[in-house]
């Protein structure tokens, strides 16, 4: 039975990068819906 | 392979979540200053399009009032041309008038010119009647300067007849007077006068020569220088004075041919008799 190697990688650490990213985002956009009331205009 | 696409995959969603990222930052950071432009727009607007409103108003008011103004004139136009209508038909009526005038003016001239002669010779004829008048009014004037003449004369004589009149009244109160006096005397006035008849005594004049009274002193005697040559006869009645002044009566008593005698009336007395005082007749 072949054991998979469990190390994390530069993919990993670029995947969690960009989770942060879109988390950030994802809060900045809900800032500033925030600031007009949830509303469109 | 697989690798190598789970790779790819894992550095697009990379790329992706960090313009994500980006994205939603940078509208985050510069939302507020295109909101407060919006909003200033969106006032801007606000005012533009109420500016426009009122604008549109004014507008409406001014071409309301433009309309009326149009249509005020558009009357007045009417009027005028109206009254200039009339003021031509006037005009005709006032030429037809000018030349209707015209003929009068010429045919008033034409009088006039005959007024003038005639006026001409009115005058001539009032020249004329103005010099007889004159003539006649010399005449006139020596006709009342004759008249006042005659009218003197006339009081004058009224006068003298007046005068004789009363002489005449004077004359018959002393006939009367004669005739009774020749009735007491018994004497006929129709009796014929014989021989010469003494000349009446008209004035005659002497002096007082000497004054003294009687012996009883209760007359004064005057001895006067005119007699009986003189006329000086008894019971005449002489008048003494000195100057202008009166002073008595005498009535002589004896006469001589060249002096006379009288004695004073006391009745008569206004002073005292002097040597030298006049006497006469009459005054």
């Amino acid at each position: 039975m072949s054991q998979q190697s469990s190390d994390p990688t530069i993919y990993d650490a670029l995947m969690f990068v960009s989770l942060g990213a879109v988390i950030i985002g994802i809060v900045f956009w809900v800032l500033t819906l925030n600031s007009y009331g949830w509303t469109s205009g | 392979m697989n690798n190598v696409v789970a790779k790819t995959l894992i550095v697009l969603q990379l790329v992706f979540s960090l313009c994500f990222m980006c994205f939603a930052g940078a509208v985050y950071t510069f939302q507020k200053g295109w909101r407060d432009k919006a909003e200033a727009s969106a006032r801007q607007v606000s005012d533009l399009q109420k500016t426009l409103s009122d604008q549109q108003a004014a507008r409406a008011d001014e071409k309301t009032k433009l309309e009326a103004d149009k249509k005020k004139l558009q009357d007045d136009a009417g009027n005028a041309i109206a009254q200039i209508n009339q003021l031509t038909n006037d005009l005709g009526q006032a030429r037809a008038g000018l030349a209707a005038a015209e003929q009068e003016r010429d045919k008033h001239l034409a009088d006039l010119l005959v007024a003038q002669q005639e006026a001409q010779a009115r005058i001539t004829e009032t020249t004329a009647a103005r010099s007889e008048i004159n003539t006649l009014r010399d005449q006139l004037n020596q006709g009342i300067a004759l008249r006042r003449s005659l009218e003197d004369d006339n009081l004058d004589r009224q006068g003298k007849i007046d005068e004789a009149a009363e002489r005449e009244e004077q004359m018959l109160r002393e006939i009367g007077r004669l005739r009774d006096l020749c009735r007491v005397n018994r004497v006929d006035p129709n009796e014929p006068v014989v021989g010469p008849v003494p000349a009446a005594i008209t004035r005659v004049d002497g002096v007082v020569r000497q004054s003294r009274k009687n012996a009883s002193r209760s007359a004064e005697l005057v001895e006067i220088s005119i007699g009986s040559d003189d006329g000086i006869g008894p019971k005449m009645k002489l008048i003494v004075f000195r100057g202008s002044r009166y002073i008595c009566e005498i009535e002589i008593t004896d006469v001589y041919p060249d002096m006379a005698v009288g004695r004073v009336i006391e009745a008569t007395r206004n002073g005292s008799i002097e040597r030298g005082d006049n006497v006469t007749t009459k005054l």
